[in-house]
This record gives structure tokens, C-alpha cells and sequence, in this order.
């Protein structure tokens, strides 16, 4: 018994060891490196129509990377991530492969991504995820993953893709930078009835792509994309006439970034438009625009205020509904971040959000109208391992 | 009164050398160039930039903790180094890049950048010796 315990604990040394021995996310391309990062918040929301007042804990996020520098040309990189305290034995959460890649670099002009990958999409897209870069801890509504349930982030920026020419052209001081991107649109299935596979998608391709400038402390760009998306599929009404569905609606996103840097204060912004419409039966336009002043107080010390808005406007009109539905949401927000170490953020945000929704039922003569006023006190460790 | 009158006066030669201590940016003697412009340098510190034009792998080493000489350099190549900092976390975490080696002291940085084919790094001209090659001088 004593020998088993002997082996088993030299078992676990070893394993440790080896762990250990090849986790240095130093510059050795011979070795496999793993390393992530986790955001633990705490966050405390004033009442809200659809819930109390309530405070938690939340693993907001981890992500755990493995990077194989093949050769000095192509590297693989795999990211795994666990959102809201994921448990599949509570039904908590998300676990989620967000990246699988294969990427070869040229040279600065031009790299190509094989496999999932996130796409470039105005400025914060690729980065959304990685907090420990961002001051956030609640992102700006496009891109806050975690409020999934209630914003269509998905629907506002594209978050897969399966192939993406990138670089930049140097002129001088001037960078012209350029990303162009391939994948799978969102939610289709040749067969209706095989539900979701997230994979038989051959005839509806996301295409996207940004083009931007860099001079000095000035970047800037805009973005597009064109896909095709089931997400009004459960829109489909009783007694819906056979030729009208909500299958395949084309949606196409446009956005244009801007940030710049002076002296201590940094500014950062993006506007998003995405349009989808199918016939005259269904419409759907959503705007979404972020605007945020930072100053450095300190080195590692940072401050910033925030303003988003996010509106949708939908109109239904089909043989047995002619509906309308409208909502804006805006959120001011201040907070600050102080880099402890190079791996360990702490960060502290306040949120006022303010939303307002209207649902006209045109051939029902209803009106729906919802007006919603809260607050989100948040603070936050970020650490990167 | 005279004694007071002295000590202000190399007091203030002490500020004078301080303030015009001179940087200088080395690299290992591989390296296949002998100069090196300003957007050249910030280029490579941000990680936009990975190789010398010989396609070799530039390897960035950089000093751990806060002195005169980190702080001027910064500010020579126009960035915090704070910034500099985010960005290589940004790079890293997004698969892009790996940070610089840190390195406590100039001697390190020197005896590092002399056996590291492609390293570039910086220190003060004073204590630059000949096992490195020096591309420019932040005077």
C-alpha cells in the first residue's frame, strides 16, 4: 500500500515536472508553450424588470492557449475557453474552442491563419476576449461574450473564421494595414430538419475583412462582412403561408474604428452597422457605437470613461403578423485599471445602463413598452499564467 | 559657505553628466546591418516587425526593472513603456509574438546580446565593450 502511494505520488512528481518543464512561454521553438489567463469578478446589479437586485461571484473567464512554433514559419495555436463559472455538472457556463490554428508568416506583408480563428473586425474584435489587455471589465456591448443571453454579439460582429490573409504595407511611418477572411456563416443547415451542426454549411460563406492605417499614434480602419443567418428562424409563426420562411437572410456588417493616443490620454472608438432583410417580410437594423476617453494616471495606472449605444430595430411583415419592434440601450461607464505585475491586472468599473423598448403589434392593435433603468458595480483580478 | 558653494557645484555636474548619459542601441555582431533607424527600433519594440532583412528571427531583450536609461529609451522611441508592455501581452495572448528577455542589469544585457545571434537590445555607451555591436547612439 505504502509503495503504491510512493509510486502514485512520484507519478504525479513526474507528470508535474514535465508540465513544468515545458509551460515557459520563453523563446524556444522547439518546446510546446502553455499559458492562459482568468478573470474573476465580483459584480453587484441594481434591479432590473427581468431580475432582483443581486450580487456574485463570477470566473468571468479562463483561457488556456497551446503554441508550437513548428519552424520559424509556421506556428499552431489552440484556445480553449471557459466562460460564467462553467460547470457541466450545474449546466453553468460555456466551454468553448475558440481558436485552432495553423499560421505561416512570410514576413510582416503578408501571414495566412488556417483553421477557427477569430477575425479582424474594427479594432477590438480579435482582442474581445483576451481581459487582460483590455481596462473593461464589462466590454462594450458588442463584444461582451458574457451577456450573450440578451445582446446579439454574435450578430454585431463575426467571431469565427476559418481562413485570414493578414499584414501590413510599411511607408515609412505610415502602415497600411489589410486582414481579408473566409467562413462559415452562422446557424445553417442545408437539411432543415438536421438541427444544428455548426459545420454543413458549404453554400453560405462568411466573407469579411478590414483595411486600416497606422501613422505615428494614429490607427485607423474600416471593416465589412457578408454572411447568411437562421437567427429569425424561430420567428416562424403558426399558419405562416409555406414560401415564407426566415431561412438564410443575408446580413451584412460594416464598422470603422478610430484610436489615437496623445501625450497621457488615449481615445478609442467604433460604429457598427449591420442590415439583414429578407424580401419585405422581415428587416432587421442594428447601430452600435462606443466612445472611450482613457488617461494614464501612473504608469500601469489607468482611468477611463465610456458611452455605448446600442439600438435594434426590427419589423415583421408577414400574411399573419405586421409587427415592429424597437430598442436602444446606453451604458456610461467609468473605471479604472492598475497593472501590478506584468501578469496580474486589478480593475474596478461602474455602469449605469438605461434601455428603452417598444413592440408594436400592428394587426392585434398592442403596444409593448419597457423601460429599464440599473446599475453594475464590478470589480475584477485579471491574471495572466 | 564655501564648503556648501562646492558640494552644489558638483551637484549640479553630477545633473549635467546624468542628463546627457548617452544610449546606446547594440546587437549581437551577426546582425546584418550596422545602423538602425528610430521607426526601425519602434518597430521591432512593438512586434510589428520579426526579422532582420536576412530573415533571421529578431530576439529583443530588455531591462526587468525601472532606470534612467529604460526610461530614456522610451522615450526616444515615442512610447510608454507601460504601452509597450500591453502590447506584447496583446501579441502573445493572441498567438502574434513572444515578449522581450528581460534581463536585471547591463552586464547581463551585454553578455546576452553577444551570444544571442539577431538579439538587439540597449545600455549606456559607457559600458558598452567590443563583444557587441553598437547600431545607434540616443545621444
Amino acid at each position: 500500500m505504502r509503495i503504491q502511494n510512493v509510486f502514485k505520488q512520484f507519478g504525479i512528481l513526474l507528470i508535474l515536472s514535465f508540465l513544468f518543464a515545458k509551460t515557459s512561454p520563453a523563446q524556444d521553438s522547439n518546446q510546446i508553450k502553455i499559458f492562459g489567463y482568468f478573470q474573476n469578478t465580483l459584480q453587484a446589479w441594481s434591479k432590473y424588470t427581468h431580475a432582483p437586485a443581486h450580487s456574485t461571484f463570477n470566473t468571468q473567464q479562463l483561457n488556456i492557449f497551446f503554441q508550437k512554433d513548428l519552424n520559424r514559419s509556421w506556428t499552431a495555436f489552440i484556445n480553449i475557453e471557459f466562460l460564467n463559472n462553467f460547470s457541466s455538472q450545474k449546466h453553468w457556463g460555456s466551454l468553448n474552442l475558440e481558436e485552432v490554428w495553423v499560421r505561416y508568416h512570410y514576413d510582416y506583408n503578408f501571414n495566412l491563419k488556417l483553421g477557427l480563428l477569430t477575425p479582424v473586425f474594427n479594432n477590438l474584435n480579435e482582442i474581445k476576449n483576451k481581459t487582460p489587455v483590455l481596462p473593461y471589465i464589462i466590454r462594450p456591448l458588442s463584444y461582451e461574450t458574457s451577456f450573450n443571453e440578451f445582446i446579439p454579439v454574435e450578430v454585431l460582429t463575426p467571431t469565427q473564421a476559418y481562413a485570414q490573409a493578414y499584414g501590413f504595407i510599411r511607408l515609412n511611418s505610415l502602415k497600411l494595414d489589410y486582414a481579408f477572411y473566409v467562413g462559415n456563416s452562422p446557424n445553417i443547415n442545408d437539411k432543415q430538419g438536421n438541427g444544428q451542426t455548426g459545420t454543413d454549411t458549404t453554400f453560405a460563406f462568411l466573407y469579411g475583412g478590414r483595411v486600416g492605417m497606422r501613422f505615428n499614434r494614429l490607427k485607423m480602419g474600416v471593416s465589412g462582412s457578408y454572411d447568411k443567418d437562421d437567427l429569425f428562424q424561430g420567428e416562424a409563426l403558426v399558419n405562416m403561408p409555406d414560401n415564407v420562411n426566415f431561412r438564410q437572410i443575408p446580413k451584412t456588417r460594416i464598422g470603422a474604428d478610430l484610436s489615437y493616443d496623445y501625450d497621457d490620454f488615449s481615445f478609442e472608438g467604433e460604429l457598427i452597422n449591420v442590415d439583414m432583410e429578407k424580401n419585405s417580410s422581415l428587416s432587421a437594423d442594428l447601430n452600435f457605437y462606443y466612445a472611450t476617453l482613457g488617461y494614464h494616471i501612473a504608469d500601469g495606472l489607468f482611468s477611463y470613461a465610456t458611452y455605448w449605444f446600442l439600438e435594434e430595430d426590427l419589423t415583421l411583415n408577414v400574411p399573419v403578423a405586421y409587427e415592429k419592434e424597437y430598442e436602444e440601450i446606453s451604458v456610461y461607464s467609468f473605471g479604472l485599471s492598475q497593472r501590478l505585475l506584468d501578469e496580474l491586472v486589478l480593475k474596478v468599473q461602474f455602469a449605469r445602463v438605461e434601455s428603452d423598448q417598444t413592440v408594436n403589434i400592428f394587426n392585434e392593435n398592442l403596444v409593448f413598452k419597457n423601460h429599464d433603468n440599473f446599475n453594475i458595480f464590478a470589480l475584477a483580478v485579471s491574471v495572466i499564467f | 559657505m564655501k564648503v556648501k558653494l562646492l558640494a552644489t557645484i558638483i551637484f549640479l555636474l553630477f545633473l549635467v553628466i546624468h542628463s546627457n548619459a548617452q544610449i546606446a542601441v547594440i546587437a549581437n555582431k551577426s546582425v546584418p546591418v550596422d545602423t538602425i533607424s528610430k521607426v526601425e527600433l519602434l518597430d521591432f519594440y512593438i512586434g510589428d516587425i520579426k526579422e532582420w532583412n536576412d530573415n533571421r528571427p529578431v530576439v529583443l531583450v530588455d531591462f526587468s526593472t525601472a532606470t534612467d536609461t529604460k526610461s530614456n529609451f522610451y522615450k526616444f522611441i515615442g512610447r510608454r513603456s507601460s504601452r509597450i508592455k500591453s502590447i506584447w501581452i496583446k501579441k502573445m495572448l493572441s498567438g502574434e509574438g513572444d515578449p522581450p528577455i528581460f534581463l536585471e542589469n547591463t552586464d547581463e544585457m551585454i553578455r546576452k546580446i553577444a551570444k544571442t545571434p539577431g538579439a538587439i537590445g540597449y545600455a549606456d555607451l559607457k559600458e558598452i565593450n567590443k563583444t557587441v555591436k553598437v547600431l545607434l547612439v540616443i545621444k
